[in-house]
């Protein structure tokens, strides 16, 4: 009895220490972002000082952290809407048509491969291309990149989510006189619904958080997206730790606020469907 | 199953007509999303190819090169080194993160009560950007305004200086990935234990199997279809691992934490030789497809495994 017992205290601790050692440096972050300069060379300490909302008045003052949050909304708006669009339109094809060829497998390993792919093997020749085209340091070359990306993510998610719901219910509303159309609308929708906001919020997630791609082809504020931002603000001779810290923040807060809200997805979509 | 009547307003007959035929034809439907995929996956990975076979001169494409630019990297002793570290990084950030992950996900799986509360605390590394999992650890290794300095102090140990050193930076990253995805593997090892049939658990453990038994006849040979997923597919993702390295310690101090990735983006945009840094790139794409073969085998089963 007792040995059962001391085990379920050190499973307890276990996980407890667990917690401390995730949640801690995003504490360590945060206190950073509130203190003057003079303290944040002051040794450990566990609060601010004398908190202070200055480091982010300067990150938003001088280096640019409107700008960047602007160009992520746009982009990553814009790109993950388009993608759905794509995406969902093709996996529903893949989820209801048999095709010939073996269509069917060989698109989903295709936008597999595309998905997985890691970007290191894709940012050179997109640079080339988009140089070529003139679309360097723009938002819309951003755009076409995510677009295109994050299609494979949407088609391969929603294929699986699109798969479970059953044909006959669709068929059935289709003998009761509804169009294909109809039926899609009124009874496949809304029973997709749920797969399809969790595939939007990790396709925003994913799209948000790009790097790789971001600092290559853009620049300038005038394109550049959070990450990139943030990262512009380390290149310096001397770093801004405050500053820093706070833009860390901000960058980090949409994210996990969306990641909590997918959580119960989140497997499904980190496996792409594969565990559910 | 109840499906809500939405009233569908009537719009114009033609639009629906249009809607109707795209609907109906699958090839319609597929095309958009084939363009999109051509135009940004498919169309780079050929040109990056090709561009491989080319020499590059201040950025500029002046001709074929045969396989010089293959030659030229596989002599290079800084590409071997860099191929090197990545799979040292990979091998111990992979191994380590899989084992702890097993772990964790194994102590939260029977505690029900909490598992939800600990699934949404423990994923929160893996959400956020990398880059800004870089900055946060630049706050926490940093030798004056740091943590990990004074911790160690405590336990009367002198700084570690953990980035400034060569064989500290390097634990130092791996240590970063390692918090920032193991989340990743317990929360799929997880699922995984979750969707478990309990029968032969149960029946091992009426026959008298300790726990210990249980997990390695039982629970593990059931577990390792979603177990390979969540490997292999960390695997590819670690081995394309850049945004942390690049605010960390941009491959310093020397090339201690120097990855592929971070060695061809050096190549090709500080010194603008696209071409050799495409036939470094293309030579992992060629270990990356391996792997995604692998992956999409496993996959499979774990989908059929835990689809009931």
């Amino acid at each position: 009895m007792t040995r059962e017992r001391g085990i379920s205290y050190a499973r307890v601790a276990t996980l407890l220490l667990a917690i401390v050692v995730a949640l801690f440096p995003f504490w360590w972050m945060l206190v950073t972002s509130f203190k003057q300069p003079v303290d944040i060379f002051k040794g450990v300490s566990l609060v601010p000082q004398h908190p202070t909302g200055d480091n982010y008045n300067r990150l938003f003052s001088n280096y640019h952290m409107g700008d960047f949050l602007v160009n992520s909304l746009i982009v990553v708006t814009v790109a993950v809407a388009v993608s759905l669009v794509l995406g969902t339109l093709a996996a529903y094809a893949l989820a209801r048509y048999r095709l010939r060829f073996h269509l069917n497998e060989s698109a989903l390993v295709v936008s597999l491969l595309v998905r997985t792919l890691p970007a290191i093997l894709l940012v050179i020749p997109l640079y080339l291309t988009l140089s070529k085209a003139g679309l360097l340091n723009t938002r819309l070359g951003l755009i076409i990149i995510y677009t295109g990306l994050n299609t494979s993510f949407v088609i391969w998610m929603m294929q699986s989510f699109l798969e479970e719901i059953p044909k006959e219910i669709e068929e059935a509303a289709m003998v009761d006189g509804d169009s294909r159309l109809r039926a899609l609308r009124r009874v496949v929708l809304p029973l997709a619904g749920p797969g399809l906001a969790a595939t939007a919020i990790f396709s925003v997630i994913v799209t948000y958080n790009d790097f790789l791609l971001a600092l290559t082809v853009t620049s300038t504020p005038s394109a550049q997206t959070v990450p990139v931002g943030v990262s512009t603000l380390i290149g310096k001779i001397q770093i801004e730790w405050g500053p820093m810290a706070a833009a860390g923040v901000v960058g980090a807060l949409p994210i996990m606020i969306f990641a909590i809200l997918v959580q119960r997805h989140f497997v499904r979509g980190l496996t792409l469907g594969a565990v559910k | 199953m109840a499906t809500p009547s939405v009233a569908v307003p009537r719009r114009g007959r033609r639009r629906s007509d249009f809607w109707a035929r795209v609907l109906a034809s699958p090839w319609l439907l597929l095309t958009p999303a084939a363009l999109a995929l051509a135009a940004v996956a498919l169309y780079p990975l050929v040109y990056g190819i090709r561009a491989s076979f080319h020499k590059y001169r201040y950025g500029r494409d002046v001709g074929s090169a045969g396989f010089e630019n293959y030659k030229d990297v596989f002599q290079d002793h800084t590409f071997w080194t860099a191929m090197g570290t990545t799979a040292k990084y990979v091998a111990l950030a992979v191994s380590v993160e899989t084992l702890l992950g097993l772990g964790l996900a194994l102590l939260v799986s029977n505690q029900l009560r909490f598992s939800r509360f600990f699934r949404v605390t423990l994923i929160l590394p893996m959400t956020i950007a990398p880059v800004v999992v870089g900055v946060i650890w630049r706050l926490m290794y940093a030798s004056d305004i740091g943590v990990v300095n004074p911790l160690f102090n405590a336990f009367g140990l002198s700084d570690p200086n953990v980035l400034a050193n060569p064989g500290s930076a390097f634990l130092g990253v791996v240590v970063v990935d390692i918090w920032e995805w193991t989340p990743l593997l317990f929360l799929i090892i997880l699922a995984g234990l979750q969707s478990l049939p309990q029968e032969p658990l149960e029946a091992a453990r009426v026959d008298g199997a300790g726990p210990v038994r249980v997990f390695f006849d039982h629970t593990l040979p059931l577990l390792r279809p979603v177990l390979m997923v969540a490997v292999v597919l960390r695997l590819i993702d670690a081995i394309g691992t850049f945004d942390q390295i690049f605010v960390l310690t941009k491959g310093g101090p020397g090339t201690a934490t120097q990855l592929i990735s971070t060695y061809s983006y050096n190549t090709a945009f500080l010194f603008t030789q696209y071409g050799r840094a495409m036939a470094m790139v293309v030579s992992l794409l060629v270990l990356v497809l391996i792997l995604m073969v692998v992956a999409i085998r496993y996959m499979r089963s774990a989908a059929m495994r835990t689809a009931s």
